[in-house]
């Protein structure tokens, strides 16, 4: 008899394939946007003609009657609505009073989606319309008309501090202040928004939503219904795209719903390019005034952060973006004394979502303009500044954040190194004067951000079961939805490596709330984080059933045994004493009828901040420092981006293949919010709700891309691995300034750098 | 809801300048703007819409009587790779590969860039500095009759031009320059893809030792219709490429041009851009 | 309602004869009527590539494409190169390579890429990004699609 020995290998840090990618090349993945149900009627909504006004009447007798018309609603209608949003400040259908040209006044299910839309035209709206407030400035001036019940028109505000700034300022040799500028910018998720809402008899609800935060919406859609959560049930078709746009409940939803529920039938509400555009959230905007000192020695002294944050006509998440700007203020790097304060203010803009980064690449945007202008005074070197002042491994900030895996130096010095900073920096600087309009530049940036889940709920958890089938297949259901980041192949991957079992042998099941276990939702670049622990903890339970089962029947202890490629082997050696299949068949067929069932609830070892924001709100924190290298047209000034070096403490490298794609993509985001894309609004007008005019970077504007991982093996991460999602886009838009600043002598505090707004920059520092 | 009565498909030029006769026509070619235009309900439909897809002598790019005629129907695709215009007026090859994307391309027709008469179109310009005719053809009273207008005549406002209702535009013509004829354009956009011009310059002369003589430059974007820059011209025309030259050329054209400000740029970011791209050119030109 | 017209045309190799209104784009067609909901729509206006199909050889966007314009003609969409051996090293590449993420512009991409290898099978990495410029990605950066794309094209160093 041949003895056959499997050596230990490992799945983690291997270049995996995207499981869901074969069926996406060939057209056969069925979106939201893709299905259609028996008897579904399709849903319009009308939005506001004007941007602040009464609503006097609204007549749909003529819209009801249009043949195919099934169901006008208005909200007298529904009188079941409940507000939603981070504030509950409004109602998906508004009542007597618009406050955006956004605003849902109606909505019509219809036959088509083009009967719907003619039935829109046929209603009649009377307005009258009410003073416009665009600018939060003066939305906060007393006179300012009251957009909602708030004094000031101010929604929300955030105080934070450690030190005393006054302190601070006192001991500094260097003192500078800015004010920087950020505009809108969206998702623009190539798939569109969409929902199809299905009543049974019952009366119970079937979802099929594209939310990344299906556990959450179900209470809430609960609420709005008056209805038991446990009667609605989520299904999670493929998504196009998510990066954080739906992680709240937006009108839509609930519009859907309730056509649904009147007419009984399946209801789809699918947007257009254009109503993706001017109804669907944005980035927050908002101005930072920073005020930053420094000591001769280099040491940073304080900072006073002032952050007016234009909150738009209602409150979603984009209002709580502070809580995570203010950890790049107190925290990126030490400062002895730092003073936040933030207010959102009710204007009758878009209002503001999430957005990978939520609100850091904002604050990077200042924080690391600040950075460079400093070094600059101290006529010191700016890596070597960064270097003196950066964070290092066990050091608890001011603010409480717990950096118990840490590799900002080694990102900071790998960065320089591999894009020869310095010497390029030098170079460029004294080219700055010369013939040619051709200038180069180079710039850095850091950044710091959460990579170990975000306490922001009661829990930050996340729920996993695994069933093991007697041929050894294992499907995992997990609570964490796959939204093209590849979360599902990681889940795999690390199920695979706890059971020795190939890749193929997994099913993961993550898209129905009738199946999965609880968890929190895809925000805060948590899934790999919280979700792979998770699933690790099943599969150890698993491993360790598979292996009490398997010691008694070869007379070797538990830890004397492993699971490899399909068969229990002998650890030492790696026989391989019987398959895996076999062991799992005879656990199934005994007596015992012993299935390998587990589940295992993760819930990340962080606290929630005390009512002064002190204290850790993630169990690990992911660091980066991008180097970014630009050639600038002063002729007209065009900014071109040649090379990005990029080095990320992502604690471990999962899944290569995957993380490269997670930093290329980000990183080109963040290109585009630094350079191309700009939703212009005037008058709370959209100008540009279109993709000829919202400027996406193309395939050949890309930069070359230099990727470092940094592995710090975070002691609480899956495999020592950190939350990566957001981080490649966060130092964007602060690494090409400072690298326009490079090249020019010019620096730019207002985002974006197209063409235009940069020559005139450089335009008005000539004179 | 579209009010559109019929749709004629016809095969011959005569069918349809026929068809164009009976009135209330609107015209289709490759539709990359007409079906943007419509779904967002920027056009008035005629009664009648005439796909000219097939209609037979509307194709095709030939040396005809020493001049290139180039039928409406080209694509943009035609006119980045066909070889007589790579060989004979590479400023319109050079053109057409900074137009929109390879999918547009392969749908939009030179016709229908010109019909359209967006003051941005990117094939407009360099063919008003190739002194381009168009052909237009109609069936006043039976029998077809064929003029020829001058490019430059041709656009009246954005999306309005000189072409009769009646009429057909069946062909683009375009002389063959002269000897030592060179010729250049630069489009400003934000991406170098999938964008329209925020300006856009050509320039096309006989430069003989360094000297430029019958230099013609036209302009995009900086106008109601794309632009011949008679005073740019006059500055230009039989004075040596010099340095200085070119730098007051530029300067003549950033004040000759009256943009608007719009979304995409302010009328003095336009006119800076003018001064930028014509220097651009310029210099190309000179050192070619 | 719409006028509507009766047309004739091979799609994916199977003649199809159909009444549509005349004002329809050829992406309404494929998915509203046809039900072959591959191509996708993106923006409606040409301007993302999510729609790209091939007509008689050529790439285009059928989001602005009017149906009628189909008649007469050969028209290949994802379905049909998905069915096609020819772009199976293509396919392929693209999840090696880590192309496709939330995948949605993933049809487009690769008819797209299709044709630009039909017309150049040996496009380089300039080409290439030339040849995608008209396909929106907003989850990739591009990147590890390029370099699918190169791979197929035979090129084997990877510089972006």
């Amino acid at each position: 008899m041949t003895v056959t020995t499997i050596p230990k290998q490992s799945l983690i840090g291997q270049r995996i394939t995207k499981r869901d990618a074969p069926e996406k090349t060939i057209g056969q993945t069925r979106y939201i946007q893709d299905m259609t149900l028996p008897g579904q009627l399709h849903a319009k909504i009308l939005r506001s003609s004007r941007l602040h006004a009464k609503i006097i009447s609204i007549d749909t007798a003529k819209a009801a009657a249009l043949p195919g018309v099934h169901c006008v609603i208005t909200a007298a209608d529904v009188p079941e609505q409940r507000p939603i949003g981070v504030k509950k400040d409004q109602l998906p259908l508004k009542t007597d009073r618009v406050r955006s040209y956004r605003d849902e006044i109606a909505a019509v299910a219809a036959d088509s989606p083009e009967i719907a839309a003619a039935a829109l035209r046929l209603i009649e709206v009377v307005y009258e319309d009410l003073p416009p407030l665009t600018d939060p400035k003066l939305s906060k001036l007393p006179d300012a008309p009251r957009l909602h019940d708030a004094p000031d028109n101010v929604a929300l505000t955030f105080a934070y501090k450690h030190g005393d700034v006054a302190e601070g300022e006192a001991e500094s040799d260097f003192v500078i202040e800015d004010e920087f500028s950020l505009h809108f910018v969206t998702h623009c998720c190539m798939g569109v928004s969409g929902v199809i809402a299905e009543f049974e008899p019952s009366g119970n609800l079937t979802l099929y939503s594209n939310t990344q935060v299906p556990f959450l919406h179900k209470r809430d859609f609960a609420e709005l219904l008056n209805i038991d959560p446990g009667r609605i049930r989520i299904i999670q078709p493929p998504i196009g795209g998510g990066f954080g746009s739906k992680l709240d409940i937006y009108p839509f939803e609930p519009i859907c719903i309730y056509l649904a529920r009147r007419t009984g039938r399946p209801v789809k509400l699918v947007f257009s390019r254009e109503e993706e555009f001017i109804a669907s959230p944005t980035r927050q905007p908002l101005t930072v005034t920073l005020r930053s000192g420094v000591k001769k020695d280099g040491a940073l002294t304080f900072r006073t952060v002032r952050t007016l944050l234009d909150n738009g006509a209602y409150t979603s998440w984009g209002a709580t973006t502070p809580f995570v700007m203010m950890q790049t203020f107190s925290s990126l790097y030490r400062v002895a004394h730092c003073d936040y304060y933030t207010e959102a203010v009710y204007t009758n803009n878009p209002y503001s979502g999430s957005f990978r980064g939520y609100g850091n690449l904002q604050a990077t945007f200042a924080v690391e303009q600040h950075m460079d202008r400093l070094a600059e005074l101290l006529g010191m070197d700016g890596l070597e500044f960064r270097l003196k002042n950066a964070q290092d491994r066990g050091e608890v900030t001011l603010q409480g954040l717990h950096f118990k895996s840490c590799g900002l130096k080694e990102c900071l010095s790998v960065a320089a190194e591999r894009s020869d900073y310095r010497q390029k920096r030098e170079r460029h600087q004294a080219q700055q004067a010369a013939p040619g309009t051709i200038k180069r530049g180079v710039g850095m940036a850091s950044m710091l951000h959460v990579g170990g889940g975000a306490k922001i709920y009661p829990s930050d958890g996340c729920g996993s079961i695994l069933k093991l089938d007697d041929f050894a297949h294992v499907t995992l259901m997990t609570g964490a939805s796959e939204i093209g980041q590849g979360s599902e192949t990681v889940l795999a991957q690390l199920v695979c490596e706890e059971l020795g079992i190939p890749l193929d042998a997994v099913t993961v099941i993550n898209n129905d709330t009738d199946i999965t276990p609880w968890d929190v939702g895809v925000h805060a670049s948590r899934t790999t984080f919280v979700a792979g622990n998770s699933a690790i903890g099943a599969a150890r339970k698993a491993r360790d059933k598979i292996l009490a089962a398997a010691a008694k029947v070869t007379n070797l202890h538990a830890d004397q045994l492993d699971l490899r490629a399909g068969y229990i082997v002998r650890a030492e050696d790696g026989e391989a004493l019987m398959p895996l299949a076999k062991m799992l068949r005879s656990l199934h067929f005994s007596d015992m009828a012993e299935l390998v069932i587990t589940s295992h609830y993760y819930e990340p070892p962080s606290k929630h901040q005390d009512k002064d924001y002190k204290g850790d709100v993630s169990a690990a924190y992911a660091w980066a420092t991008h180097v970014v290298e630009i050639e600038l047209d002063t002729a007209t000034g065009i900014v071109r981006l040649d090379k990005v070096t990029a080095a990320h403490d992502v604690g471990r490298v999962i899944n290569q293949l995957g993380i490269e794609g997670q930093i290329e993509g980000g990183i080109v985001m963040g290109q585009g919010y630094a350079i191309t894309e700009h939703l212009m609004f005037e008058d709370g007008l959209c100008l540009n709700p279109n993709f000829r005019d919202y400027k996406l970077v193309t395939a050949p504007e890309i930069p070359e891309m230099d990727i470092t991982f940094i592995e710090t093996m975070d002691g609480e991460g899956p495999q020592g691995a950190k939350g990566v999602g957001e981080a490649p886009a966060i130092c964007m838009a602060a690494a090409v300034a400072n690298a326009i600043e490079n090249a020019t002598g010019v620096r730019l505090t207002s985002l974006p750098f197209t063409p235009e707004r940069v020559y005139r920059a450089l335009t008005e520092a000539r004179r | 809801m579209s009010a559109i009565e019929r749709y004629e498909l016809p095969d011959t030029v005569e069918q349809a300048a026929e068809i164009l006769r009976g009135g209330d026509v609107t015209v289709l070619a490759g539709g990359t703007d007409l079906m943007p235009q419509m779904q967002a309900g920027r056009v008035a439909f005629g009664k009648v819409l005439m796909n000219v897809r097939r209609c037979a002598g509307l194709a095709g790019i030939a040396v005809e009587a020493g001049r290139i005629r180039i039928g409406a129907l080209t694509t943009i695709t035609d006119l980045l790779e066909h070889d007589l215009i790579r060989r004979h007026l590479p400023v319109l090859s050079d053109a057409a590969d900074k137009f929109a994307s390879g999918q547009i391309r392969n749908m939009g027709t030179v016709g229908g860039n010109i019909c359209n008469a967006s003051p941005a179109g990117d094939t407009l310009v360099p063919l008003l500095v190739l002194d381009a005719e168009v052909e237009l053809v109609s069936k006043p009273d039976g029998h077809l009759a064929i003029r020829q207008l001058p490019l430059r005549d041709f656009f009246s406002g954005p999306g309005r031009t000189a072409r009769r209702p009646d009429e057909l535009l069946t062909a683009v013509l375009v002389p063959m320059p002269p000897p030592g004829f060179r010729a250049g354009f630069a489009k400003l956009g934000i991406r170098p893809a999938l964008d329209i011009s925020i300006v856009s310059v050509a320039v096309g002369g006989v430069v003989a030792d360094g000297t430029i003589a019958g230099a013609r430059v036209a302009f995009g974007a900086v106008g109601p219709r794309p632009l011949r820059g008679t005073g740019t011209e006059a500055a230009l025309e039989g004075q040596p490429l010099a340095q200085a030259l070119i730098e007051a050329a530029a300067c003549t054209a950033r004040d000759e041009v009256t943009p608007i400000d719009d979304l995409r740029a302010t009328a003095w970011y336009r006119r800076e851009m003018i001064h930028s791209l014509t220097k651009k050119v310029l210099t190309d030109v000179a050192a070619a | 309602m719409s006028l509507l017209r009766e047309i004739r045309f091979t799609l994916n190799g199977v003649e199809r004869r159909l009444s549509v209104p005349i004002t329809m784009t050829a992406l309404a067609m494929l998915r509203d009527v046809l039900n072959m909901t591959g191509t996708k729509y993106g923006c409606g206006e040409g301007e993302c590539g999510a729609c790209t199909i091939l007509v008689d050889g050529q790439t285009v966007n059928s989001c602005i494409m009017f149906a009628v314009d189909c008649d007469g003609r050969e028209v290949k969409t994802i379905e049909g190169v998905a069915a096609d051996e020819q772009w199976r090293p293509l396919r392929e590449a693209l999840v090696e390579h880590g192309g496709v993420q939330c995948g949605f512009c993933t049809p487009g991409m690769v008819v797209q890429a299709s044709h630009v290898l039909s017309k150049n099978p040996h496009a380089d990495h300039h080409a290439i990004k030339r040849g995608l410029e008209g396909n929106l990605c907003r989850c990739t950066g591009y990147k590890k699609i390029i370099d699918a794309v190169a791979a197929v094209a035979g090129e084997q160093e990877v510089v972006p």
